[in-house]
């Protein structure tokens, strides 16, 4: 509010145009144009490659655009580099919390920026706290204590730690954009909320707002205007209101979508998979449940509920303590090795860090957890048999077995993975948030693996903060309270606020 | 560009040669000197073979040259106790893989850094050495002929001697290739050096291979060390010390011609070959000692720096 009444003008439109750019001769954008209004969120959505991170990077200058015009009110702005963004008011807050975890809150929010001074040499240490405090009221998160180590805070918090960082740029300067490039990737469905209450007062504030994202609800619950890119090109731009989610989706893919998520077919297999009696481990507590062949279970809750450590109980990652816990009539694997082996196959969440080796070929990627059934001997043509068995199984796009798998896209190097899981024919398959940073087309490629797989009699464990994906995936939902299991609930019935209900439910009642 | 950065190394490689062959036309591109050179490079062969079985996992052992130094004594000793010549080598060569089970235990079960872990030991053993010899080197009567006369003898073929040393190390080369290009036990160590912790998600046992790696490598510096206490029919506690930084000077180099910057067996040869080229050729030509330390670190700092600015570039 202060900003706006000090700045000498209020800003009314800012256009993009003629937009192109061009890598070795390939266009990543061509001729776009994007006009951003004060006081409206604008969404940006297309799929990986239709250019978006370009676009994003051209704005903050990191890119320089091979043409472009921008315009505030009439008036052209320079735009060269980052200087000169950051010089017109614009802001980024990235997918990736870009944090330095071993220094406080505040040392945080105030990084990249001259810290105050006491006669121009020691840090004013107070002075910075309270500007960091600052910010975060700003937010209206005050629930954080800025001496804290932001490696300590939750994802949540570090993105509103982001997102004061880039309020504390703005600080005597006016912020006209600010652009959000998939924030909620990395947050849980409450975090998401407290995210869209900061977006809201930004709105509020006058700033023009672009919001890149790969979730449809979230994008027509809180966008104000909508532009699809595909193939580095311009599609539409319509408002919200509008417009549809099926014509979106169309846009995006250049073909029709009915819906979402594949069919499910309905009933499952008879026997059981897995058998859960008052299972506990160090940090979970009262699983009871039973899963059949071919059902799919999803596993929601708050932020780190035990999602992740749920699935890794059942790679022999965590000891049961007390209860029963059998997969196939017997104990759980006591190692990633015996789970394997036993035909549980495990999709981490975190796919650069724990699935891949990035600069390995994609052959090793996908061979890793069967070469015990190879035996002592490496034989070259049987492995690449199979890496493209499963890759053409997948859709994978790739220029063959023997391209390492870091120079694929974000949703191909997922594949690498399901591949790299499909190949044991599993018994059981984990999912910890199998689609997180995928474009529209491959989720819906994997959604279809995850349902045939199913179909075939293979039991299914996923966790997801996507609650339409939850729902639109699951038969039955167990929910998690700080790692005790809280309610087991059947998917007829269910939305996604009633689903949402139960979490606040079970942390009233925990 | 890729293939730029690979194929430097290796042309670096060709104008060294060229260049000896061009200076000592007499002298360099004989049989005598090059079967001379092979032998004189099949302790650093085997010991960087060996090494490349750490360092494809991403660690290093920087204890192999005391080990090498301790395993020659440990023989020595039992020659000169009166035991046969089998006993002695199987010592020496336990030895080896005792020590390298100890470094494997601290890096991958303590999970002590490779570093820290291997200096550590690197003073062990090398104190170990000067314990058990007294500090004093063994030699003379206490040397039977039939371990010494190893490294003297050779498989005549074609009229040329190919000396025992050399075929060993060919050996041991081919072994570590085969090990690491051609088993799964090699597919899993280099999905270790690739992620660490994908591969022990995807039921790779982490710890264990670890340890072994490192056993194989304790192995191959303590044959390193027999080769060399044969060589000069005699061991002393410091002859071993040179060998260590040559070798992951070798997988170093050879790790800028591989696709990915990953070491492999075929290209630490290279790397191999290159430093005993360097050394053979310029002793020929009288250039002095501490130039040559000179010129061989410059020239490791050289391709490494081109491969690392090259990759970047991508």
């Amino acid at each position: 509010m202060h900003r706006a009444e000090t700045a000498d003008h209020v800003m009314q439109t800012l256009t993009f145009s003629n937009l192109s750019k061009a890598y070795g001769g390939v266009p990543a954008l061509a001729d776009v144009s994007l006009t951003l209004t004060a006081g409206r969120v604008h969404a940006l959505m297309g799929e990986n490659g239709a250019g978006k991170s370009t676009l994003i990077r051209t704005i903050a200058g990191v890119v320089r655009a091979d043409s472009v015009t921008v315009t505030r009110d009439g008036t052209d702005l320079p735009l060269h580099d980052a200087r000169d963004a950051h010089d017109a008011g614009f802001r980024f807050i990235h997918q990736e919390l870009n944090i330095v975890p071993q220094v406080t809150v505040a040392e945080n929010i105030l990084l990249g920026h001259d810290l105050p001074r006491r006669l121009g040499l020691a840090v004013n240490w107070p002075e910075v706290r309270r500007r960091a405090r600052g910010a975060l009221a700003a937010l209206g998160a005050t629930h954080i204590d800025v001496a804290a180590l932001a490696g300590d805070l939750p994802a949540g918090d570090k993105m509103m730690m982001k997102i004061a960082s880039a309020l504390v740029a703005a600080d005597g300067a006016r912020a006209d954009l600010y652009v959000f490039d998939e924030p909620t990737a990395a947050l849980t469905g409450a975090e998401s909320e407290m995210l869209f209450t900061v977006i809201d007062r930004l709105r509020a504030q006058g700033a023009a707002i672009l919001y890149v994202s790969h979730r449809m609800d979230e994008v027509l619950r809180i966008c104000d205007d909508i532009t699809v890119l595909r193939d580095g090109r311009h599609v539409s731009t319509h408002a919200i209101a509008e417009t549809s989610k099926d014509e979106i989706i169309q846009a995006m893919t250049g073909r029709d979508l009915a819906d979402s998520y594949p069919h499910r077919r309905e009933g499952h297999g008879s026997g059981t998979v897995v058998s859960l009696r008052n299972a506990c481990t160090a940090n979970l507590s009262g699983l009871t449940f039973d899963l059949s062949p071919g059902e799919i279970l999803g596993v929601s809750g708050l932020t780190e509920a035990g999602q992740t450590r749920l699935l890794r109980m059942f790679m022999g990652l965590a000891a049961i303590t007390s209860g029963d816990a059998t997969f196939d009539d017997a104990p759980l694997p006591r190692d990633p090795a015996a789970a394997w082996a036993r035909g549980i196959a495990y999709i981490p969440r975190e796919r650069r860090e724990s699935a891949l080796c990035l600069e390995m070929p994609i052959r090793s990627n996908i061979l890793l957890p069967h070469l015990h059934a190879h035996g002592v001997f490496a034989r070259i043509g049987r492995e690449r048999r199979d890496a493209r068995a499963m890759a053409d199984k997948v859709h994978l796009k790739s220029n063959g077995p023997e391209q390492p798998v870091g120079q694929l896209s974000g949703g191909n190097q997922q594949k690498v993975v399901f591949a790299r899981a499909l190949l044991g024919d599993p018994a059981l398959l984990l999912l910890d948030e199998p689609t997180r940073g995928v474009d529209i087309g491959a989720k819906f490629e994997i959604y279809s693996l995850v349902r045939e797989l199913s179909a075939r009699g293979c039991a299914v464990i996923l966790t997801s903060s996507d609650l339409p994906e939850v729902l639109g995936m699951c038969d039955r939902i167990l929910v998690l309270h700080d790692g005790h299991q809280a309610h087991l609930l059947d998917r007829a019935g269910l939305t996604s606020a009633k689903l949402l209900s139960y979490f606040y439910a079970a942390r009233e009642a925990g | 560009m890729s293939t730029l950065r690979q194929s430097g190394t290796l042309l670096g490689f060709v104008l060294i040669v060229a260049f000896f062959a061009v200076q000592l036309p007499d002298t360099f591109l004989t049989a005598r000197n090059l079967i001379n050179i092979s032998q004189q490079l099949s302790m650093l062969a085997v010991v960087a073979a060996t090494m490349t079985i750490v360092m494809v996992m991403g660690d290093f052992d920087l204890s192999v040259g005391s080990m090498a130094s301790l395993a020659g004594i440990v023989a020595a000793i039992m020659f000169a106790g009166g035991y046969p010549v089998w006993a002695g080598l199987g010592a020496a060569l336990l030895i080896g893989i005792a020590g390298g089970l100890f470094n494997g235990v601290l890096v991958s079960v303590l999970g002590i850094l490779p570093f820290v872990a291997t200096l550590g030991t690197l003073t062990v053993y090398s104190g170990a050495a000067f314990l058990i010899s007294d500090g004093k080197t063994i030699f003379g009567r206490d040397i039977p002929e039939g371990f010494s006369g190893f490294a003297r003898a050779g498989v005549e073929m074609g009229g040329i001697a190919i000396p025992y040393l050399t075929i060993t190390a060919i050996l041991v080369i081919a072994a570590c290739w085969f090990l690491l290009e051609h088993t799964t036990f090699g597919r899993r160590l280099y999905a270790i050096g690739g992620n660490k912790e994908a591969a022990h998600l995807a039921g790779i046992k982490v710890v264990r291979l670890r340890v072994l790696a490192f056993a194989l490598t304790g192995l191959g510096a303590a044959g390193a060390g027999l080769m060399y206490a044969a060589r000069v029919a005699s061991a002393n506690p410091t002859q071993g010390s040179g060998l260590m930084l040559d070798a992951i000077a070798a997988v170093f180099l050879g790790m800028t011609m591989s696709r990915q910057g990953e070491p492999r067996v075929i290209y630490t040869l290279v790397g191999v070959l290159i430093l005993g080229i360097l050394d053979n050729g310029l002793t020929q030509l009288r250039v002095d000692s501490y130039v040559r330390e000179i010129l061989v670190g410059l020239i490791v700092i050289a391709a490494v720096a081109v491969a690392s600015l090259s990759k970047r570039g991508r």
